[in-house]
């Protein structure tokens, strides 16, 4: 059976100089799952995300994203860490999408989108304008692609964004609190845009603070606090009836 | 007129509404006083310059399109392109030296920034002039092999060869900071995001890194150049006949060595003048982060209110 789209981490740990973010991470998900996670500021919920895709290296553990040892590869006594170009290519195959966008913004959006296709793929250009019209048309933005990032509204740049890592043509999809730059009402059509990627089976994986989201979308919940993943299950079973005192807690002061 | 309901407008005093009078800035005495000392100051410089007869206007005027300065001239702006060209080459590369994750490589690149700023440049001229005495006779070859060419150092190092070597080496140490101060200025978040798509390092320098650097290290390059215009004036000591050593050459004969200076200080002024123009335009244009109009903006058009840039 194909791995393409599991996340597979078992006792992942982390520390930016004393202070340990990641306490022993354990994580499963499945092809196609959409995995929420939530938890308060400094918990370690977006350093696990980029370390997913390798914007953050681990300090141990086991790491396998589409069933491949992450940015390392293994002998019988260490991980070494792999060439630059192998592990270039294995993010390829990771989308990620900012809070703060990060959409060039020496580009239009078609070229932001055209960016992974031409310059790390080295495709075709037609081809890969052709493509990057259609995916900004699937995000809603077709008379968009000569614009320049700054001529647009937050929810269009995020919009942009979610093109450019899916013109990459990844199986999995991270998202780091992509609502949390937005006003509230630009919110929803990204949210939406992210809805119809779950309904085709993307696997996905948002750090986020939008609960509605979590209780609609999401098939699996994790909250974290202080670097520990301290309630994990089914997304709609948690947010109802969160059995661990802090998440509740938690949940009282968001709800 | 525009009929107010405010109480104001029914005390006219003389006949103009109070809503409408002008607001005036204030001005202190001392404005006034500044205005007329500057201006004395101003025009006893003016009479004196054109009226004492040593300043000798009319030999400034006899010698400011004579031949020499001219040829002078011409050897100055090639100086200075040349060397503009070479040391920001040089230090593009030295800058992206320094930047290296690799210890050695941004350390050579330090120590070199270091030794090349923290030196006069005038003794650096001098230092390339004469590095004959240092090593008289350079061998080109292939180690291993008895394939190798000797060139006579001497003979090379020309002091036009000096100076230009000199010059462009020194630039390269300041162009260096300029681009790698550039380099800093784009944000974190941009080199994540190009990382995220799996772009190398060579791509992402190209069409991430430096054309946002652009805005920044523009401005500054053009003050550089400016600056280089003036700082040529220092080969003079290696007695390359520079605007600057053509004017010495013609007073050393007639004695005539303020109005020379005149000419050569005028050339070097006009020539600032007219750089700083096109230095003036490109620091407004790249004064903005990037475009605010859509590329081919004529066949845009939009037809969502969200369509206006926020």
């Amino acid at each position: 059976m194909s791995n393409d789209g599991t996340i597979h981490a078992r006792r992942i740990r982390k520390s930016f100089g004393y202070k340990t973010v990641l306490q022993n991470i354990d994580l499963d998900i499945a092809c196609g799952e959409v995995c929420c996670i939530i938890g308060p500021s400094g918990s370690g919920k977006s350093t696990l995300l980029r370390c997913i895709n390798g914007l953050e290296t681990v300090d141990s553990g086991v790491l396998k994203v589409n069933g491949e040892d992450f940015g390392y590869y293994e002998t019988d006594t260490a991980y070494h860490a792999l060439s630059p170009k192998k592990l270039a290519e294995q993010r390829t195959r990771v989308g990620m999408v900012f809070q703060q966008f990060n959409l060039f913004p020496n580009m239009t959006a078609r070229e932001n989108v055209m960016a992974g296709p031409v310059l790390v793929k080295r495709g075709d250009k037609k081809q890969a304008a052709k493509r990057a019209d259609e995916l900004l048309a699937s995000v809603g933005l077709d008379a968009f692609g000569d614009h320049y990032p700054a001529q647009l509204s937050g929810g269009q740049q995020q919009r942009v964004a979610i093109a450019r890592s899916l013109a990459m043509d990844p199986e999995i999809m991270l998202f780091d609190e992509p609502t949390s730059a937005l006003d509230p009402e630009k919110v929803g059509e990204v949210l939406m845009v992210m809805q119809d990627l779950a309904k085709k089976g993307m696997t996905m994986v948002v750090v986020t603070h939008e609960m509605g989201f979590a209780r609609e979308v999401a098939d699996s919940l994790i909250f974290m606090d202080e670097g520990f993943v301290v309630e994990r299950g089914d997304a709609r079973e948690v947010l109802a009836n969160p059995k661990e005192p802090r998440t509740q807690a938690f949940l009282k002061q968001v709800l | 007129m525009v009929q107010t309901i405010s109480r104001g407008s029914r005390n006219k005093i003389d006949g103009t509404d109070p809503a409408l009078k002008p607001r005036l800035r204030r001005r202190s005495v001392f404005e006034y006083v500044a205005w007329v000392v500057c201006s004395l100051i101003g025009l006893g410089i003016l009479v004196s310059v054109s009226t004492n007869p040593n300043f000798k206007w009319d030999v400034v005027a006899k010698y400011f399109t004579y031949q020499t300065i001219i040829s002078g001239l011409m050897l100055t702006i090639f100086l200075t392109v040349a060397s503009m060209l070479l040391g920001t080459l040089l230090g593009l590369a030295l800058a992206i030296m320094r930047s290296s994750r690799i210890k050695p490589i941004a350390a050579t690149a330090g120590v070199y920034i270091t030794l090349f700023r923290g030196t006069p440049v005038l003794v650096q001229l001098i230092f390339w002039f004469n590095i004959a005495a240092l090593y008289p006779n350079l061998t080109i070859g292939i180690p291993f092999t008895n394939i190798s060419t000797a060139v006579d150092i001497n003979a090379l190092m020309a002091p036009i060869t000096a100076a230009l070597i000199g010059l462009s080496l020194n630039q390269a140490a300041y162009m260096a900071e300029i681009i790698r101060g550039g380099f800093s200025a784009v944000g974190k978040g941009q080199i994540e995001a190009a990382d995220s798509l799996g772009m190398s390092g060579a791509t992402k320098m190209r069409k991430v890194i430096i054309p946002q650097a652009m805005p920044s290290i523009i401005p500054a390059t053009g003050n550089q150049f400016i600056g280089m215009f003036k700082e040529t004036s220092l080969v003079s000591v290696l007695g390359v006949a520079e605007l600057l050593q053509s004017a010495q050459l013609i007073y050393a004969r007639t004695y005539e060595t303020i109005p020379l200076l005149i000419v050569a200080s005028l050339w070097y002024l006009v020539m600032t003048l007219l750089l700083s123009y096109p230095q003036s335009l490109l620091e407004k244009k790249y004064s903005r982060t990037s475009s605010r109009l859509p590329r081919n903006a004529k066949k845009v058009v939009l037809t969502e209110p969200e369509g206006v840039a926020r």
